[in-house]
C-alpha cells in the first residue's frame, strides 16, 4: 500500500491520458471541458507529489514495488522534487494555453491527451533508476511531443517543425541506445547504482568502453538541451511549434532531462566524469557566444527567445561542469536555476501566446512599440520576466545565476565564470530592447490585443509575483516560504541521490 | 566466442554507420525513415549478441522494448510522412523550408 501511495503521481497522469483518450471520440467534450479535466489530474497528481515531498529535514529513497520492477523506479525527494516541477510546469501551460486552444480551430481533446502522455513520460524519466527504462520515458515524452508540435497540421511551418523534431530525435535516441548497449557490454548491468559499482570492479579492463558508452549518452543529452554542436534543431523546432507548446517544452523538458542525466552522472560516472571536463569547456564557451549571436540577430520576439533559452543551457552546463569539485553547491545550483527559468521562461512565452492568440499577427519588436501606452499592465508583465531572464537583482533570475557563477568560482572554474557573465551582459541587449520599445516609442497600431480578462492574465500575473518574491521575498519578511525554501529543497533532494 | 561476438558487433556498427550516413545524406523521407530503423536494429544486434555472449536474458527482453518501441515511432513518422505528402505533394525533403527562411518573423 505505501509502495502505491509512492507512484500515486505518475498513476494519476497517466490515468488522466488514458481517460481522455477514451472520451475524445465524444462529440459533446469540447475544448474546455477536455482542459477542465487535464487540470484536475494534474491537480491530484501535484497534491499527491506534495505528499511525497514533504517530508520535512528528512531525505528518502524508496524503490515501488521492487518485486515487479526490479529497481528500474525509484522515489525519492530528488524526483519528486523534478516531478513538482514538471507538474507545475504543465498546469501552467494549461491554464496559460486555454485562450489560445480556443481560437484555434484544429485543437481538439486528443491534444491534452498527448499533453498528459508527455508529463506522464517526463516524470517516468526523472523517477527512471535503469537506462532502458530511461529510454522509453524520453520516448513517450518525445513522441507525444512530435504529435503535439505538428497537432495544427494545415500550416505547413507546423508540420516541417514536428518532422525535424521526429528526425533529429530519434537520432538522438538511437545515440542513446548505442551508448546503453556500450555501458552494458563493459559493465553487464543497465541499473543505476550497479553500473558505478560494477564500472570499480572492471576499472582496467573495460574503461574504454564505459567511456565511449558515456559519450554516447552525453551526445543524446547535449542534443536534447540544445547545446552547441546540436544546436540548431531548437530554433526551428521550438519556432515551428505553437506558443503553448513552445513554452511548454522550453521550460519542462529541458528539466526532465537534467532530473535524468544528473542523476546518471552523479552516482554512476562519478569516477569518468572528469574525462569529459575539457571538451565541456569548449562546448559551454561556444554554447554562450553562439546562442548570444544568434539571439542578437532575431527579429521575432519568439525566436530571441527561444534563441536565448540556448545561452540559459550554456548557464546551466556552466554549474554541471563544477558539479565535481565542491558536489554540493554545483547540483543545487543547477536545480535551483531550472526552477528560475521555468518560471521567467513560462511567464513569457505565455504572456505572448496570449497577446498572439486572436489572429497570426507576425510578432516582431517592431509589433510592440508603444505597447506600453495601450496595455500597461501587460507591458509591465513583460518587464519583469525580461529583467528576470537577464538575470537583474531583485528577481528570482538574479538569485539563480548568483548561486551558478559563485558555484563555478569555487570549484576553480574562473573562466567559465567570466564567459558566462559576459553573455549576461551581452544578453542585456537583446532582452533591454524588448522594454525600450514598449516604453520609449510611440506608434498605437497594435490592435486585436486581448484585453485584460480571462484566468490566463491572472496565472500570468501570479507568475510575475512569484519571479518578484523569489527575488526579494525572504528579505522582506522572515519565516514565510520564499528562495530560501527553494535552495533548501534543492540541496535535500541532491543528498537523497545518496541515500538508497 | 569472443571472436564471434566481435564480428558481430562490427556488422552492427557497419549497419549503423550505414544508417547515420543515409540520414545525413539521402533527401527522401521514406529513406531517412528506413535509416532510422536500420540504426536501431543495429544497436538490437548489439544487445542480443552481447545477450549470447554472456548468457543472460537481459538483453534480449532489452532488443524486445527497443522494437516495440521502433514500432511506435514508426506509426508516428508514417502518419506524418502522409500529412507531409498531402501538403507538398512530394516526398523530398529539400522543399520543406518554410522554417529555413531566417527572417520571416511569424510567430
Amino acid at each position: 500500500m505505501i509502495d502505491f501511495i509512492y507512484v500515486l503521481p505518475l498513476f494519476f497522469v497517466g490515468l488522466g491520458a488514458i481517460s481522455l483518450m477514451i472520451v475524445s471520440t465524444f462529440k459533446s467534450v469540447t475544448i474546455r471541458k477536455g482542459s477542465i479535466t487535464t487540470l484536475v489530474f494534474l491537480s491530484m497528481a501535484f497534491i499527491s507529489n506534495l505528499y511525497n515531498l514533504n517530508t520535512g529535514d528528512e531525505v528518502y529513497s524508496h524503490y515501488p514495488f521492487i518485486d515487479i520492477f526490479n529497481k528500474m523506479i525509484i522515489v525519492d525527494t530528488y524526483a519528486s522534487y523534478f516531478s513538482t516541477i514538471l507538474i507545475l510546469g504543465a498546469i501552467l501551460t494549461i491554464l496559460i494555453g486555454i485562450h489560445y486552444f480556443e481560437k484555434h480551430k484544429e485543437f481538439t481533446v486528443e491534444f491534452f491527451s498527448l499533453f498528459l502522455f508527455s508529463v506522464f513520460g517526463m516524470m517516468l524519466l526523472v523517477h527512471a533508476n535503469e537506462l532502458i527504462s530511461a529510454f522509453v520515458a524520453l520516448e513517450i515524452a518525445s513522441i507525444s511531443l512530435y504529435v503535439m508540435i505538428g497537432f495544427e497540421k494545415v500550416i505547413s511551418k507546423r508540420i516541417e517543425a514536428s518532422y525535424r523534431y521526429l528526425v533529429l530525435g530519434s537520432l538522438a535516441g538511437v545515440f542513446f541506445l548505442l551508448g546503453t548497449s556500450f555501458v552494458y557490454g563493459a559493465t553487464g548491468t543497465t541499473t543505476i547504482g550497479t553500473i558505478g559499482d560494477m564500472s570499480l570492479n572492471t576499472f582496467a579492463t573495460n574503461m574504454n568502453l564505459l567511456i565511449i558508452g558515456g559519450t554516447m549518452i552525453l551526445i543524446t543529452f547535449l542534443f536534447k538541451i540544445a547545446a552547441f554542436p546540436f544546436q540548431n534543431w531548437a530554433i526551428d523546432v521550438y519556432s515551428g511549434a505553437p506558443l503553448p507548446v513552445t513554452a511548454y517544452m522550453a521550460a519542462t523538458f529541458k528539466a526532465a532531462i537534467f532530473g535524468f542525466v544528473l542523476r546518471l552522472f552523479i552516482v554512476d560516472f562519478d569516477l569518468i566524469r572528469d574525462f569529459w571536463d575539457d571538451a565541456l569547456v569548449y562546448v559551454i564557451i561556444l554554447t554562450l557566444a553562439y546562442g548570444s549571436f544568434l539571439a542578437i540577430i532575431q527579429k521575432s520576439l519568439k525566436r530571441m527567445l527561444v534563441a536565448s533559452s540556448i545561452v540559459h543551457t550554456g548557464y546551466l552546463l556552466i554549474a554541471f561542469t563544477s558539479i565535481s569539485a565542491l558536489g554540493e553547491s554545483g547540483a543545487s545550483s543547477i536545480i535551483f536555476y531550472l526552477v528560475a527559468y521555468f518560471l521567467s521562461a513560462v511567464g513569457a512565452f505565455g504572456l505572448i501566446a496570449y497577446i498572439s492568440s486572436d489572429d497570426h499577427l507576425r510578432i516582431t519588436y517592431d509589433d510592440f512599440r508603444g505597447f506600453a501606452k495601450i496595455r500597461p499592465y501587460m507591458a509591465a508583465m513583460l518587464s519583469i520576466f525580461m529583467l528576470s531572464l537577464a538575470g537583474i537583482p531583485s528577481t528570482i533570475g538574479f538569485i539563480g545565476k548568483f548561486y551558478i557563477f559563485t558555484g563555478a568560482i569555487e570549484a576553480g572554474n574562473t573562466i567559465l565564470a567570466v564567459v558566462g557573465i559576459i553573455a549576461t551582459f551581452i544578453s542585456v541587449y537583446y532582452y533591454f530592447k524588448l522594454i525600450a520599445i514598449m516604453y520609449f516609442y510611440r506608434s498605437a497600431e497594435m490592435t486585436n490585443v486581448p484585453p485584460l480578462k480571462g484566468v490566463a492574465p491572472v496565472v500570468i500575473a501570479f507568475i510575475a509575483l512569484a519571479i518578484i518574491w523569489g527575488g526579494v521575498g525572504n528579505t522582506l519578511v522572515a519565516y514565510f516560504p520564499g528562495v530560501d525554501l527553494l535552495i533548501d529543497m534543492a540541496k535535500l533532494s541532491y543528498e537523497s541521490l545518496f541515500v538508497g | 566466442m569472443a571472436d564471434l561476438l566481435l564480428s558481430y558487433i562490427a556488422l552492427a556498427m557497419i549497419l549503423f554507420s550505414i544508417g547515420f550516413l543515409g540520414i545525413i545524406s539521402r533527401k527522401n523521407i521514406f529513406i531517412v525513415y528506413m535509416s532510422i530503423e536500420l540504426m536501431l536494429n543495429a544497436v538490437n544486434l548489439i544487445f542480443v549478441a552481447l545477450g549470447r555472449y554472456n548468457e543472460s536474458m537481459e538483453p534480449q527482453v532489452m532488443a524486445m522494448i527497443i522494437i516495440a518501441i521502433a514500432a511506435a515511432e514508426a506509426a508516428v513518422f508514417l502518419s506524418l510522412i502522409v500529412v507531409l505528402y498531402r501538403n507538398k505533394k512530394s516526398l523530398n525533403s529539400d522543399i520543406f523550408n518554410v522554417l529555413k527562411q531566417k527572417d520571416t518573423a511569424n510567430g
